[in-house]
């Protein structure tokens, strides 16, 4: 195999490779990108056997052919080369040679014989835009459970339904609903259920960084795994397996009280008052009097806070415990600057959502209380 | 300046065992299990202990210093009821008081000389009161210091009473064993005799930075309490205040080693209950919980999961536990399990979205379980999974942890 490519276009490629490429290295081939030369274009594919990621730029070929190499030195090595062509040429030991203005440098490859074949795209089922696809991981994704023995949590779930993609994540303590219409959903009535795993959410997000907003992902699903395309890049990942908990039954109904904030104000104020919180739970306490809302934390070696917001209330006086961070979370994945939380009392669930009346879609993040 | 009783009960396993059979009383009684079985010996009477018994013995080295002696199996649920009799009777002296351990306890009694006399007549009245309402013997020691009340309770045995005058302290400490400082065990009573210390004495006349050098902090504590001052972790605290647990634990070993899930999982289960069981009794959540796995060889493995929310409720600490077991064990014939809740918060701190009703209901339940345990015995009831992995619990007198039994970081009882 021989050919020549950008530096430009092959750093960028090679990037969106990084996340994929399997890290630990037990298999020794996972660390290896597998490129691949035809025609005029050069394509790479990596994977952790959990997510995989195809991704292609244009390139001179001389001599069509497979090869895999180390991605992550070939890729610190590449960004340091000047911007100019790079000649690449596969010798019979798997070597590569490359060669860029006046460096010279060989590279030990693999065979490809043994880089495993990842799954084939079926029909797509849906076009996704991928600022909607982006914005719905971005309001969702930090909901997701860190804790790996809750495997089903560990990922969000998507339910594509006709005109309409929804995105649920929680890990057990807080939930983050997100959905929006679409124009192009599936054909028939059905809806599809998947779980997505957090890593390849991830991968979507960045993936989406490289891409405009309106650009349509094609979206797939087999048994096994779910594809998303976008142009000449190609995302898969293996399906969460299990069963994703009944979120429906948590989303809490009519709530008795209702309160309008300022977006940025409420989290500035929650970022000051959990300064002294525990490290662990950052706790905070929220009492709700009529007219304010009084925010208070302390630490009984370190300190302790208050601070006052002013709001709309004529409810009773209630204290709920919140943890902060589960809070700011959701302060800094909205997009409107004003958004409002309803409660019951200190033992059941807040819900918070942005302010105004977004007939679009809809964001719902609900987060259980703390007991101090 | 303060009064201090340590009231410290006579032999006191072998003195409940002969209250239900005095056929034993005035032979060698050792109770801890029978003489062919693995495991220690808890307590041994005066008169087992002429032949070398002691506790902490293998019950088989017991046997065979003393073959003549009755073996008993320990019966905890009777030391337990025997010692909140006594607990009882010394609520009426002091509203301060500490058990240290199920037979022992400190008393402030400062401040109470117009209640109750002068600290020897109320000594002599409380020995008095424990003898006729528990009909067991006791030994008092009082001083300025719980420190130096221990030493004297000790010496005071059995069935005395020692006072240590203010000011007589260090006279009387200084000709005693280095052994006998609560906290010195058998490991810095090597050192200290490496260096040429033997008495109390000898210490006492050291220089603090000496000490401090040698053995760092505890030097400075072992400084202190040389000279009769309360120096030192727990000693520092006031009598009564006790301090919550760092963590709970219990582990077991079996009688025979065994590789048979049909027997690990139970006793997994029965352990959980029992720490769950004292986290409640302490009104602690647990956020870590850690398995100790003890193999044929010896070996021994911790290994310890992070919950994501702190807890106390048996079925939730057990389900993590069980999975730490699966990840780790090799199918190996196990020899000992343990299981340990750490990282103790007062509060249960974030309710679950998907699970609260659930949690709270085994919550009421529990409470519920509690109370029928208190009322009819620890082995009322049980979780069904811990059934079969009920064994003999193993008291012992002197547990391991508490002041004066040795350094070690739990407090088991």
């Amino acid at each position: 195999m021989e050919f020549t490519v950008n530096k430009s276009d092959l750093v960028r490629e090679l990037n969106l490779s990084q996340g994929v490429v399997e890290k630990k290295t037990t298999i020794p081939i996972l660390s290896n990108v597998l490129v691949e030369a035809e025609g005029d274009r050069l394509t790479l594919t990596a994977t952790d056997l959990e997510l995989g990621i195809r991704c292609s730029c244009p390139a001179e070929v001389k001599r069509p052919g497979a090869g895999t190499l180390p991605a992550k030195r070939l890729l610190d090595y590449v960004r340091l080369l000047p911007e100019a062509p790079i000649q690449v040429k596969f010798m019979e030991n798997h070597w590569a040679n490359l060669v860029c203005g006046r460096s010279r440098t060989r590279l030990a490859g693999m065979s490809r014989e043994s880089y495993p074949e990842l799954p084939e795209m079926p029909e797509p089922l849906a076009e996704i835009p991928m600022g909607l696809l982006a914005s719905l991981i971005s309001k969702t994704i930090f909901a997701i459970s860190a804790e790996e023995s809750r495997f089903t949590l560990n990922g969000a779930l998507l339910l594509l339904r006709p005109g309409k993609l929804t995105m649920v994540a929680t890990d057990g303590h807080r939930l983050a609903l997100s959905e929006d219409a679409m124009d192009e959903g599936p054909s028939d009535a059905q809806t599809y259920r998947a779980l997505l795993p957090k890593k390849a959410m991830s991968e979507l997000l960045k993936l989406s960084q490289e891409l405009s907003p309106d650009v349509k992902v094609q979206f797939s699903g087999n048994e096994n795994h779910l594809f998303f395309r976008a142009g000449d890049r190609l995302l898969l990942s293996r399906k969460l397996t299990g069963n994703f908990p009944d979120y429906e039954r948590v989303l809490p109904a009519e709530q008795p009280h209702r309160i309008t904030l300022a977006r940025d104000e409420f989290r500035s104020t929650i970022e000051r008052v959990s300064q002294f919180s525990d490290e662990r739970s950052h706790a905070v306490r929220l009492q709700f009097l009529p007219g304010e809302i009084r925010l208070h934390s302390s630490l009984s070696d370190t300190g302790e806070t208050e601070e006052n917001l002013p709001v709309e209330y004529e409810g009773p006086k209630v204290e709920v415990g919140f943890n902060a961070q589960y809070i700011a979370d959701f302060l800094r994945a909205v997009g409107e600057s004003s958004v409002y939380l309803s409660f019951r009392d200190a033992a059941s669930a807040g819900e918070f959502r942005p302010g105004g009346d977004s007939e679009k879609g809809a964001y719902r993040y609900v987060v259980m209380p703390m007991r101090l | 300046m303060k009064t201090i009783f340590h009231v410290d009960m006579d032999a006191f396993f072998v003195s409940v065992e002969r209250l239900f059979d005095p056929s034993l009383i005035g032979k060698p009684v050792v109770v801890g299990g029978q003489p062919n079985e693995r495991g220690v010996v808890s307590a041994a009477s005066y008169e087992a202990r002429k032949y070398g018994v002691h506790s902490a013995m293998p019950l088989r080295t017991a046997y065979k210093l003393c073959p003549q002696a009755t073996f008993v199996n320990g019966r905890p649920e009777r030391y337990r009821d025997c010692s909140k009799d006594v607990f009882r009777v010394l609520g009426r002296f002091s509203p301060r008081v500490e058990m240290a351990s199920i037979d022992e306890a400190y008393l402030e009694m400062t401040g109470t000389q117009r209640l109750h006399g002068r600290p020897l007549a109320a000594a002599h009245a409380l020995h008095e009161a424990v003898r006729r309402e528990t009909r067991l013997n006791c030994s008092i020691g009082i001083a300025a210091s719980r420190l130096v009340a221990k030493v004297s309770s000790d010496q005071a045995k059995p069935n005395g009473i020692l006072l240590v005058l203010p000011g007589q302290e260090a006279a009387f400490l200084g000709p005693l064993d280095v052994r006998r400082i609560p906290g010195v065990g058998k490991v810095t009573e090597k050192n200290l005799h490496a260096l040429g210390i033997r008495k109390v004495g000898d210490l006492a006349r050291l220089d603090e930075d000496f000490l401090e050098e040698k053995f760092g902090k505890w030097g400075l504590a072992l400084a202190g309490k040389s000279r009769g001052l309360d120096a030192g972790g727990w000693y520092d605290a006031e009598i009564g205040e006790a301090e919550d647990p760092k963590s709970i634990s219990h582990e077991h070993t079996f009688g025979e080693d065994t590789a048979d899930v049909e027997a690990l999982e139970p006793l997994l289960a029965r352990l959980t209950e029992m720490v769950a069981r004292r986290l409640r009794e302490h009104g602690l959540f647990a956020r870590t919980v850690q398995l100790k796995l003890r193999y044929s060889d010896f070996s021994t493995y911790t290994r310890a999961h992070t919950l994501d929310h702190a807890t106390q409720v048996d079925t939730e600490l057990l389900a993590e536990v069980r999975s730490l077991f699966h990840r780790n064990w090799t199918g190996r014939p196990v020899r000992l399990l343990g299981v340990h809740a750490g990282a103790l918060e007062h509060s249960e701190g974030q309710m679950s979205l998907l699970e609260q009703d659930k949690s709270d209901r085994w919550r009421k339940a529990l409470t519920a379980i509690d109370r029928l345990r208190d009322k009819y015995g620890e082995s009322s009831v049980s979780l069904a999974a811990g059934m079969k992995g009920r064994f003999r619990e193993r008291t012992h007198e002197n547990p391991a942890g508490l002041p004066g039994k040795g350094p070690k970081p739990d407090q088991e009882l």
